[in-house]
């Protein structure tokens, strides 16, 4: 009987070793994992809704001049059609939209965005000119900005990189 | 809203481009093709046709739910006569005396129900709307005017109206979007065959208006570039000459305008069309949107959205002849002729 239990009590052993360490590995290892992602998470700025509401909202109705139509002409839901960027529609006789409309604006916008990353954030490349690396050939209202000059993109950007509102509960 | 005009010689022709990114509408003179006219403060614009004498023009633009008819002389607004919902493209019957108008979403939400309004121009009220499947997208009338076709993107299928009894006539379902389409006629201006462009296809369908089946699919030659999709689908412009010779359709994806022989639909040839330059990037296509020609069929002028210019071709040399800048996504074109 000894020589047998020797025989296999190491193999026991072992393979408690083995099943431990793949336990360890199966629990710590996606759990090391989210804690990292939830570090580089943490890092990420974030999207400012007074910030959207007072610098970048704005602009979807703005006339930034004679040879654009305002984002919002096309924009709106009913035109868009349940496009990425569908816009509240403005009730009747409203020259912006309700706090309701847009906290829903805020929403649909932050999903075009890469909070810290402008390069990825298709809201600031779709209407860029291509010819400053944007896609606004492709956009079917144009190419609204010619460069990351011009001011309006750089509140958009601003909003990207995480920028506060003066005032802001989220600054 | 400013609508400046030039005075026009008797039989001048004058071709207008809606730029729908922006707020002008460019009016082209094909004798020297060189903008000679911007009308400005139209914001949105989709299509401007012509009554039959030229003396007024009628716009639909997104800005507004209405059919703006003007002046063309003065410029003025005549009336805003409201429609069902934002409007797409829109014909005139030739006799004048109605206008069709496509509308792509006739409520205020996201899932769209298109319409066809219909206007007497007499009395510039709607007169009629017919309810559809799909919202509208494009429109063509028969030579007689008796019957009008309108393709659907989300509907997948063509709607034939007939116009004497303001009701559908009958449809043509398909497995993908219809674009931009155009109707042959005979002799007699009876419908003879439709021609449509399809969203998935880097080609066009054919349909037998008397049988009322798809009888053909045409595909484009392959070009051996290739270009992604610009602006939306891959074939997207139709037309044919007035003296109904020969039909030009735009491709995308190959960036060209294919000509065609008719009534036999053999290709004559393809002529490219201008490309966007991409930094760092290989250049994209310029997006060829939609197609018209000279009275004579001599030249034939294509729009292309992300160029946001216009491109005058010569019809029977197959070439390019000018390049001319307009405005924003540059769009539906249209030829006006004074008698």
């Amino acid at each position: 009987m000894v020589p047998m239990i020797s025989k296999i009590l190491p193999k026991i052993i072992t393979a408690g070793i083995v099943v431990a360490a793949a336990i360890s590995l199966y629990v710590f290892v996606p759990f090391a994992r989210a804690q990292a992602s939830q570090g580089a998470d943490a890092q990420k700025p974030q999207l400012d809704y007074e910030f959207f509401k007072t610098r970048v909202e704005p602009i979807f109705l703005k006339r930034r001049s004679a040879d654009h139509a305002r984002c919002y002409v096309c924009h709106q839901i009913k035109i868009h059609t349940g496009g990425p960027l569908s816009l509240q529609t403005l009730l009747p006789g409203m020259t912006f939209w309700t706090e309701e409309q847009s906290r829903v604006n805020f929403e649909t916008v932050s999903k075009l965005v890469v909070p810290g990353d402008p390069a990825s954030s298709l809201l600031l490349r779709k209407p860029m000119s291509p010819e400053a690396g944007g896609l606004s050939d492709t956009h079917q209202g144009g190419w609204q900005f010619a460069s990351d000059d011009d001011p309006d993109w750089k509140n958009i950007k601003a909003w990207v990189m995480g920028q506060k509102a003066a005032g802001s509960s989220a600054q | 809203m400013l609508f400046a005009v030039v005075p026009l010689v008797a039989s001048t022709a004058r071709i207008y481009v809606t730029n729908r990114g922006g707020t002008t509408i460019s009016v082209i003179d094909p004798a020297t093709n060189k903008v000679v006219e911007t009308i400005t403060g139209v914001e949105g614009p989709e299509v401007v046709r012509f009554s039959p004498d030229g003396s007024r023009v009628y716009i639909v633009a997104r800005s507004e739910d209405v059919l703006d008819v003007r002046d063309r002389k003065s410029g003025k607004t005549i009336k805003k006569v409201p429609i069902s919902g934002w409007g797409n493209d829109a014909m005139v019957t030739p006799d004048g005396k109605l206008i069709v108008i496509c509308i792509f979403n006739s409520t205020t939400g996201p899932d769209p129900i298109g319409a066809l309004d219909i206007i007497d121009t007499k009395s510039l009220e709607k007169i009629k709307t017919i309810p559809t499947k799909g919202g509208l997208h494009d429109i063509a009338v028969t030579g007689d005017g008796k019957f009008a076709a309108a393709g659907s993107p989300v509907g997948r299928s063509i709607t034939v109206f007939d116009l004497q009894k303001l009701e559908i006539a009958w449809e043509v379902q398909y497995d993908q979007g219809v674009v931009p389409l155009t109707i042959e006629s005979g002799p007699d201006g009876a419908g003879r065959r439709i021609f449509a462009q399809l969203s998935k296809t880097n080609g066009f369908s054919v349909v037998d208006f008397a049988t009322h089946k798809e009888v053909d699919r045409i595909i484009y030659p392959i070009d051996p570039k290739g270009y992604g999709n610009s602006c939306e689908g891959m074939s997207h412009g139709i037309g044919i000459a007035p003296d109904g010779k020969t039909l030009w359709a735009n491709s995308r994806t190959v960036n060209s305008v294919f000509a065609y022989s008719l009534p036999d639909l053999k290709v004559l040839g393809r002529v490219p069309l201008p490309e966007v330059k991409v930094l760092g990037k290989e250049p994209r296509s310029g997006g060829p949107a939609w197609i018209t020609f000279t009275p004579d069929s001599k030249t034939v002028y294509v729009s292309t959205c992300g160029a946001r210019t216009v491109t005058a071709i010569d019809v029977n040399g197959l070439k390019e002849v000018a390049r001319i800048p307009v405005g924003e996504v540059a769009d539906r074109i249209s030829t006006l002729v004074v008698p």
